[in-house]
């Protein structure tokens, strides 16, 4: 006779990256189901942007994924420039790509950090936090901001780079390659890492496109899906990186593959940071002054790859001051959806390390 | 202009592109299923849905997404009534998407299975992104010792 326990996971737990609830229906430790709650950090970000100038709005994406504001900001700005039909200069759009690629590589170290902690692994978690902590003393240098740095700006950036951070970031690197290295071999190397990880959170890639998956998860399964390479924006089509893909399906195969794509971050960086011109870094039709006093009109769409996946901006203007409509194509919001399905049949300790290789941050699902 | 596939038949009203060059095809509300399930069979994925209130009326906007040949087509029907097909058979991704809309725009997808709130409590009133709401009143949640959650407009029946 079917016999169930129902497991309340959340709202607050240390184990499951944010506040959400995972109600679990359990037959003895096998998951028959997952019902999740959302909502908890929910602030209708969409809402307020309706009520602010355009502008003002980048203040807001910074707090979505709160852990790759950069890319937040790309991905408003992508959207808000084409509807105001701004021109970025090349210089600012270096320097955002550069910054955007740093906060990619801290966003992912606070990932694989916090996946380790889900197992009980706590040094690696250290390790990773010292790495970041440099990656901000950069935005430190550059924008004042730590993690929410509301560094960019329309049509351009809010402050130069100087000799200065050019070399921090150059430095950084240079101590960072060997470094992840030691990282991924903490890991690797960790035998309960391979024992709770290995076979677990399988998804295959016609589920992962059914739901709407994208980013590591559906790289992961084996889809070459980037948008960096699939529509270029900024200047990716001009530096040279490859989109690793991973047949395991695992967490085992995301870990690998998320790892490699900080390698690659790190070679766009360094490509960027020897193309970078010189010249302007705002446009001047959006200088400080001038910039509430940008109007947009008609629609666009855009859509990056932040850390998580394709997060995708709609913006609509009505020709004022204030954007009409704004939605969020949020990735995480996709990822944490077909959790049931990477659970289902598994031991209720392997949803946690489901979760941690999901990798999601709350701010972005809820908005 | 009318377009016949191996058995669907539906009208484009008209297509424009948006300013991020992205293909838009206005089509009416009734021929979403069709339409969709011919592009499904094209090899495309829903990638998000949004709502827009334009005050007499509401659009709904559909993006989809062919990985192989790196298409990104924007569908746009609109409605008077609110009512829009659920495309919840088509792609599970449909599933939570219509669910937002729902909680937040207040678009009510028929033949959806589970249409319920995803982010407000289940009590709420309103839907927060219409231009209508009225954003002076607040409500207030608290929460019963099951777990239930509930709304008030009195501020001491919550926080």
């Amino acid at each position: 006779m079917a016999h169930y326990t129902e497991l309340n996971i959340g709202p607050i737990h240390p184990s499951i990256h944010g506040i959400l609830k995972f109600k679990v229906k359990l037959q003895e430790e096998i998951i028959e189901d997952v019902e999740i709650t959302l909502g908890f950090l929910h602030r209708n970000a969409e809402k307020i942007c309706e009520l602010n100038y355009y502008a003002d709005n980048m203040v807001y994406f910074d707090r979505m994924d709160y852990l790759d504001a950069m890319n937040m900001e790309v991905g408003y700005l992508t959207a808000v420039e084409k509807l105001m039909d701004m021109e970025v200069p090349e210089r600012a759009q270096w320097i955002r790509m550069i910054m955007a690629e740093l906060n990619r590589l801290g966003a992912r170290l606070v990932g694989l950090g916090a996946f380790g902690l889900d197992m009980g692994m706590l040094t690696p978690f250290f390790h990773c936090f010292i790495e970041r902590e440099k990656i901000q003393k950069i935005f430190v240098e550059a924008s004042g901001g730590r993690q929410e740095v509301n560094y960019m700006s329309i049509g351009g950036v809010y402050q130069d780079f100087n000799d200065q951070i050019i070399n921090d970031i150059r430095e950084f690197l240079k101590e960072f390659k060997p470094y992840l290295e030691d990282i991924y071999s903490m890991f690797m190397h960790s035998e309960i890492f391979w024992q709770r990880n290995d076979g677990v959170g399988i998804l295959e890639p016609d589920v992962a496109l059914d739901y709407g998956v994208t980013g590591p998860l559906l790289r992961g399964s084996g889809v070459a899906y980037d948008v960096r390479k699939d529509a270029p924006y900024m200047f990716y089509d001009k530096v040279n990186f490859d989109i690793p893909i991973s047949h395991k399906k695992d967490n085992i195969g995301r870990f690998i593959l998320k790892v490699e794509e900080m390698r690659q971050s790190i070679r766009i960086i360094e490509q960027s940071l020897d193309k970078i011109p010189d010249g302007p870094y705002f446009n001047n039709k959006a200088k400080k002054s001038m910039m509430l006093r940008l109007k947009g009109d008609g629609e666009a769409f855009s859509r990056i790859e932040s850390d998580n996946g394709e997060f995708g901006v709609y913006v609509r203007g009505n020709g004022t001051f204030k954007p009409w409509r704004v939605h969020v194509r949020s990735p995480a919001f996709k990822n944490i959806s077909v959790v049931p399905v990477m659970a289902k049949g598994m031991m209720i300790a392997d949803l946690i390390v489901i979760i941690g290789s999901i990798d999601t941050v709350i701010g972005e699902i809820d908005r | 202009m009318k377009r016949t596939g191996d058995s669907t038949m539906y009208k484009i009203i008209s297509e424009s592109e948006d300013k991020n060059k992205i293909k838009i095809i206005n089509i009416d509300k009734n021929d979403l299923v069709e339409f969709m399930e011919d592009y499904k069979g094209k090899g495309y994925y829903l990638s998000s849905i949004t709502g827009v209130d334009m005050k007499d009326h509401l659009e709904v906007i559909y993006h989809i997404h062919n990985y192989d040949t790196h298409e990104y087509i924007e569908v746009k029907i609109s409605t008077t009534d609110d009512k829009v097909p659920s495309l919840t058979k088509l792609w599970k991704a449909a599933e939570w998407d219509e669910r937002e809309q729902y909680d937040l725009m207040g678009v009510i997808f028929e033949g959806h299975e589970n249409l319920r709130r995803i982010v407000l409590p289940d009590e709420w009133v309103g839907h927060p992104l219409r231009k209508s709401y009225d954003l002076k009143k607040v409500q207030y949640i608290s929460m019963d010792p099951e777990g239930k959650e509930h709304v008030s407009y009195n501020e001491n029946e919550g926080w």
